[in-house]
């Protein structure tokens, strides 16, 4: 090596200076290098990375089960209320028109879908046919039952548009009692918005511990690299430079468990199938149980990519700031 | 061109590694930094590189005081110096090569250039057919050479060293600085810290020597005996 050879390498130009076409490309390769480097960091460790994919999958399953559950309850809830009628019982002095003018108000009614009456004999016939009761009723001198308006909501009619339906009922002076065979509903309705809330806030507080897991894995893996990081620090990497592979690891951690997640999703959807197609055909094929949609479950991996992104991206620039 | 202006470190604890420190090093000159252990030598050095900040006085490096730079101004600082390490500071798990290649990927160099640059680096220490090579697998002074071609291959304006030939057997330590010796010529200001007196006087540079952190002489290369 002669000094004219380092000579003639100082003469040819200036030091580190890039144009910026130049820089865009190295920025990009780095990009690369970095995502590459970073899987084959995961790929080196499978126990560890598997361990900490599992944990995210199952976190990010979690939401996505109690979501499947959820919206199949609801659909269990319409399903079963679509029979459920509330009964009117009218005065006992009411005479059949009387019943049959009522039945034709309600059924003007926007909130109501059909008006069906039962008579005081249909109600002794129905009597009659339960064990026990036949005897009892031979019994009577007279039919002491009232006519009986069946009145069925609308389909689709929220718990405060029966319950108005309801008040306006017990109102009528014709009336003698209603009996809301759809109150269980309003219950179902009431736990179903709670656990609305509760999915909410359980994918909330799972998706948080996802960033945790991640951003823990990418410390450790931070602090295990410390040398390596005060390296490229003294040759003058920018925080941007030595932040990137991790925060490329992080993108894997959750893009892998956001699929893994997905998967089992998908596994438990599949497990109450055949349970489901059994109350479906119980229920005359009315009961229609519907899975996750296609656009959740696709949109899983990349929202769990950016989750891990994120918990990264807060870990290694407070790691990075104590290394510098 | 570096100078320091009445310049000092004190650490926590109180121990001042510096004081009132004040000296210039024209730009293209080498110069060796000397003294005890504990001199202040490393100290000089981690300020040059902005690893530690001074608790009085300025530094300028062309006209740039290190003192106020701040945030992406560091790495753009340490791009323009090259520093080298008694204890190289490779990483062990990218080749010869790779960590070479380093400063050049950080600094946005082309794929092209940089292959040409790192082998021409390789080729000046003498490890060119090693590029591929893990690190572990060379010898400390081969190790050595690798942080220098590290420390060269992005053209800094400024290369300093901490006991660079501090692990090195006495001809290999010649050999070492006489590389150094040759950037010098090529208009690189060198700043060396050792304790190699032998050396250093075989070298007929300027020493600049320290003692509990104060200069205590200033020799130029024909005052060196």
């Amino acid at each position: 090596m002669a000094a004219a050879d380092v000579r003639r390498d100082a003469e040819t130009p200036p030091r580190n200076e890039a144009s910026h076409t130049r820089r865009v490309s190295s920025w990009r390769e780095h990009h690369g290098w970095s995502a590459g480097a970073s899987l084959r960091r995961l790929a080196a460790r499978p126990l560890g990375s598997l361990l900490t994919i599992a944990v995210m999958g199952l976190a990010l399953a979690l939401p996505l089960a109690f979501y499947l559950l959820l919206g199949n309850v609801q659909q269990l809830g319409q399903a079963l209320g679509q029979d459920q009628a509330i009964n009117v019982f009218l005065q006992p002095d009411q005479a059949a028109s009387q019943a049959q003018l009522l039945s034709k108000q309600l059924g003007d009614r926007s909130d109501v879908a059909s008006v069906a009456i039962k008579t005081p004999q249909q109600g002794l016939d129905e009597l009659a046919k339960l064990q026990g009761f036949s005897g009892a009723l031979d019994a009577l001198e007279q039919n002491p039952l009232p006519f009986v308006l069946m009145v069925q909501p609308k389909p689709g009619a929220d718990a405060a548009t029966v319950a108005r339906l309801i008040g306006d009922l017990r109102e009528m002076h014709s009336v003698a009692q209603v009996q809301d065979s759809g109150t269980w509903r309003q219950r179902l309705d009431a736990l179903l918005g709670v656990g609305d809330r509760v999915v909410i806030a359980l994918a909330l507080m799972l998706a948080l511990a996802a960033l945790l897991v991640v951003g823990n894995t990418v410390r450790v893996d931070i602090a295990s690299r410390h040398e390596e990081i005060g390296v490229l620090l003294l040759v003058g990497a920018s925080g941007a430079f030595v932040r990137r592979p991790y925060l490329y690891a992080g993108i894997w951690y959750g893009l892998f468990s956001g699929i893994l997640a997905a998967l089992l999703a998908l596994a438990i959807e599949f497990a109450l199938s055949g349970p489901v197609a059994r109350l479906s055909q119980a229920y005359d094929g009315k009961l229609h149980i519907g899975g996750l949609p296609a656009w959740l479950l696709l949109a899983v991996p990349p929202a769990a990519a950016a989750l891990g992104w994120l918990g990264a991206r807060l870990v290694s620039a407070w790691q990075l700031r104590k290394a510098a | 061109m570096i100078q320091f202006d009445k310049v000092s470190k004190h650490y926590d604890g109180g121990h001042e590694a510096l004081s009132q420190l004040s000296f210039t090093i024209p730009t293209g000159e080498m110069a060796f930094v000397t003294g005890h252990s504990g001199a202040g030598k490393s100290t000089l050095l981690k300020l040059l590189g902005v690893i530690e900040r001074p608790s009085h006085g300025a530094i300028t490096m062309d006209g740039q005081n290190l003192a106020k730079v701040r945030g992406r101004g560091i790495p753009r600082l340490r791009q323009r110096i090259g520093m080298v390490f008694q204890d190289h500071r490779l990483l062990m798990d990218r080749t010869v090569f790779a960590n070479v290649e380093l400063p050049l990927t950080i600094a946005g160099i082309a794929r092209v250039e940089r292959g040409r640059r790192v082998r021409a680096a390789l080729e000046k220490v003498g490890l060119l057919s090693y590029e591929r090579q893990l690190p572990a697998t060379l010898s400390t002074g081969e190790q050595q050479r690798v942080g220098i071609a590290r420390a060269i291959v992005g053209r800094p304006s400024l290369l300093i060293a901490d006991e660079p030939t501090g692990n090195l057997d006495p001809q290999l330590a010649v050999e070492i600085m006489g590389l150094f010796a040759e950037f010098q010529q090529v208009g690189t200001t060198v700043l060396i810290a050792s304790h190699d007196l032998p050396l250093i006087k075989r070298m007929r540079k300027r020493v600049v020597v320290l003692d509990h952190g104060r200069l205590v002489a200033d020799l130029a290369a024909e005052e060196v005996l």
